[in-house]
């Protein structure tokens, strides 16, 4: 019998992972590729060489090449030579699958957003696997300034070019199908998933302080909202003292949101926590009293999902994913600084509210775990394979 | 021989609008947190695709068969209320069929209010007192069964209800509260001398008031022969079909088919030798066969057929604490117009909104919630009762 007959064998073309990581992407290919260890498929991750010590072997990370940015930051620190740099290790990544793939045989080329869909092209070329590319995000999303046309066109050639894509969300698909004119039959929706047991509950920390605490956590861009939080902060405060909004995530708009924080005359009620390692965001969640995702375009939104795990409620914004998934969330247009400020202030004051909305999220976060978007995963694999 | 008892509940609720705490809340408070528009809305829809066109086929049905097909209604005050300020003419359809003599009514509570379950009985009697009051001076009839909120009954509510004269009252025919029994019986209840209890056979109503369109049912679809030669086969001497009014072009759309097979349902219950129409006055004098022992809510609503429709989650709890906190201070103001808010912030459903269950009766709390989510609808609930507690605390006379 072929032992090898059930086992899958992917190569994963990624960018972040932890703890090289700026955000949800590193977090997701982390906790997908254990999850899919434990099915029983091998998974070769590829990404950028770093300045950090990788260590472990669930998933073998293959760094190719250095690139010398980091992930998701500000284009404009990723310097002039910056298609170039990503070009060339998209050449180099499809390469490195090319020759291991003379040992390893595998199965299908799985990658992650623009930065390697080249290379999940290239490499289907070359060993003639399948390609499934995972679109969590698009240009449309990242960029407020209006989209770069170039990247919008890898991103087009690369999931009609793709033999299946999955979305997080159908909010995601939906935008692959008006935007791209994507064939809808060829995409698959797989949500995030997270771990509850990981994250402490609200119920079960200290607070920092009597001081109610209403927490943003995100980079600092446009299309995460953080005006808006400022703005509806401004909002809470005119009627309620004794509340502190912390912000927490790095991005370029940072030096502009602090100023910003001082002309609204509510600095002295907001902290700018600035990037939070792992083990701090865990305790962020738990010490607030509120968590809100007020984005512009969210293509899912994965801290909403950790802050559910965390028993603390959530205000999203109707433009994101992870609100297409819980009815345990108060939802609110971006815009709507007025419906997000009552929200914020009814989760302070109504204590049996705060609580009731925290348990049931708790309970609802765990239909989502990663092991089910790993199962659901292996089934669009083995559609290909 | 069995009688088959139609019992039909007639209710409309005045939703609340989006209150904001960010507006200029001075002024009518009854402007401020009901929905003129949407209720005004609602209450047309409804009454051209159900109570319309129903009434009409009652009627016609009623002369048709010459006293020989009976029905009973509970409408409450709200829909009452809003019949006069929306739509006359529904309320006139409803004394025309009052003027055939093969029309009962039942008494409730005005407010569609949850008031039975208050420690203090002030608030239920007063309301039951109104709803009588008004369906003396509209209908000239003085109803001897009572039908309580939602169905709601216990022990204690139905000692009440005794003890203000009426003979019979309606809930669930459940079996946690039956056992083996029928429901197709009258009962008597446990510390009460004389009052006899009707119990909805679910089975039979929900046929009609929940799968009548549903295509996953083995029965669909659902013809008056099929249903006629259902009930013939039924044992005891009454088969107690309660249900919505709006099941008829509202719940079950036109297009099901629920019309006609209403025009021809009595038609082919009468060819039945076995089978006749009766009202609850008419058979609150059949001899009851046992006693039902009811210490906790009974109701019609969700599968638990208990309180928990309303007051299953905290939120709910204390919504409905705060309603029955509020009181005294309504009461002192002797301001009219604050008392009818005061009730009409009782109507069950502002609470049925807040519901958190999830599954089918999640979906059907959903269905008729104006609100995104329960946790939406508590927040709108919880500002507005804030906002008559603060009216009540100042200077009440300034604000008015």
């Amino acid at each position: 019998m072929d032992v090898r007959g059930e086992l899958l064998r992917i190569a994963m073309l990624g960018w972040e992972f932890p703890p090289f990581k700026s955000g949800g992407l590193g977090v997701h290919c982390y906790e997908l590729t254990h999850a899919l260890a434990s099915r029983g498929v091998e998974v070769d991750f590829y990404m950028p060489r770093t300045e950090f010590e990788m260590k472990g072997t669930t998933p073998r990370l293959i760094q190719v090449m250095p690139v010398h940015f980091g992930p998701y930051t500000a284009r404009e620190t990723y310097g002039p030579d910056f298609m170039g740099r990503v070009m060339q290790y998209n050449i180099r990544c499809a390469e490195e699958v090319e020759k291991n793939n003379r040992e390893r045989h595998y199965d299908l080329i799985h990658n992650h957003d623009w930065l390697t869909i080249k290379a999940g092209i290239l490499a289907k070329q070359r060993i003639h696997k399948p390609h499934v590319v995972t679109i969590h995000s698009t240009e449309y999303d990242r960029s407020a300034m209006g989209p770069n046309q170039q990247i919008l066109d890898i991103e087009r050639s690369g999931v009609h070019a793709a033999d299946r894509v999955i979305t997080v969300s159908h909010m995601m698909k939906k935008q692959l199908v008006d935007k791209f004119g994507l064939n809808c039959e060829k995409i698959r929706v797989i949500y995030n998933g997270v771990d509850p047991d990981k994250f402490r509950k609200k119920w079960e920390v200290r607070k920092y302080s009597k001081e109610k605490v209403v927490l943003f956590l995100g980079r600092m861009a446009e299309q995460k909202g953080p005006v808006q939080f400022l703005q509806t902060a401004q909002k809470v405060l005119s009627v309620m003292k004794n509340v502190h909004f912390v912000m927490a995530g790095g991005g370029d708009m940072l030096p502009y949101l602090i100023n910003y924080s001082i002309q609204l005359g509510i600095s002295d009620n907001v902290t700018f926590l600035g990037y939070l390692p792992e083990s701090q965001l865990k305790e962020a969640y738990a010490k607030s009293d509120v968590y809100v995702l007020p984005s512009v375009s969210e293509p899912f939104g994965i801290t909403a999902l950790e802050a559910m795990a965390s028993g603390t409620p959530i205000i999203l914004s109707k433009t994101s994913g992870v609100s297409e998934i819980t009815p345990h969330c108060l939802k609110v247009d971006f815009w709507d600084v007025n419906r997000m400020a009552e929200y914020i202030i009814a989760l302070l004051k109504y204590r049996v509210l705060n609580h009731t909305m925290g348990h049931y999220e708790v309970e609802d976060a765990r239909k989502f775990s990663w092991g089910k978007a790993a199962d659901e995963t292996v089934g669009v694999y083995r559609e290909l394979v | 021989m069995p009688s088959i008892c139609f019992y039909f509940q007639v209710h409309q609720p005045l939703r609340m609008r989006r209150f904001s705490i960010f507006e200029d809340n001075n002024g009518d408070p009854y402007k401020l947190y009901f929905n003129e528009k949407l209720n005004r809305e609602v209450f047309e829809k409804v009454a051209r695709k159900c109570y319309l066109p129903t009434n009409s086929i009652m009627l016609d049905l009623i002369n048709k068969f010459d006293g020989k097909f009976r029905i009973s209604y509970s409408l409450t005050g709200v829909f009452l209320d809003q019949c006069q300020e929306f739509n006359p003419k529904v309320l006139d359809s409803f004394e025309d069929l009052a003027k055939t003599g093969c029309v009962d009514f039942l008494d409730e509570t005005y407010y569609h209010s949850l008031c039975s379950l208050f420690k203090d009985k002030r608030e239920f009697k007063e309301q039951v007192e109104l709803h009588r009051k008004s369906l003396s001076s509209m209908f000239k009839c003085k109803p001897v069964v009572f039908r309580n909120t939602e169905a709601l009954f216990t022990n204690e509510i139905a000692k009440l209800v005794e003890d203000m004269g009426y003979k019979g009252m309606v809930t669930e025919g459940f079996e946690r509260v039956l056992g083996w029994r029928s429901p197709n019986y009258l009962y008597r209840v446990k510390g009460c001398s004389s009052l006899k209890a009707f119990l909805r056979n679910y089975r039979l109503s929900d046929d009609v008031a929940y799968r009548f369109s549903a295509r996953w049912w083995s029965e669909y679809p659902l013809t008056a022969e099929k249903y006629a030669s259902w009930l013939s086969r039924c044992e005891g001497p009454l088969l107690n079909m309660f249900m919505d009014y709006e099941t008829f072009g509202e719940h079950q759309w036109e297009d099901t088919g629920i019309f006609e097979f209403l025009k021809k349902m009595p038609e082919e219950i009468l060819k039945y030798e076995n089978l006749n129409f009766r009202t609850p006055s008419e058979l609150v004098g059949i001899e009851p066969v046992g006693e039902i022992d009811i210490p906790n809510p009974l109701s019609w609503a969700d599968m638990e057929r208990d309180a928990s429709a309303w007051l299953g989650n905290d939120m709910q709890k204390v919504c409905f604490r705060m309603l029955e906190g509020l009181e005294p201070m309504v009461r002192g103001t002797k301001d009219e117009r604050l008392i009818r808010i005061w009730r009409l912030l009782q109507n069950s459903d502002h609470l049925y909104y807040l519901c958190t269950k999830s599954w089918a009766d999640g979906d059907v709390h959903k269905y008729f919630s104006p609100f995104d989510t329960p946790y939406d609808g508590f927040i709108n609930f919880m500002n507005v009762l804030q906002d008559v507690r603060c009216r009540l605390k100042e200077d009440i006379p300034k604000k008015r």
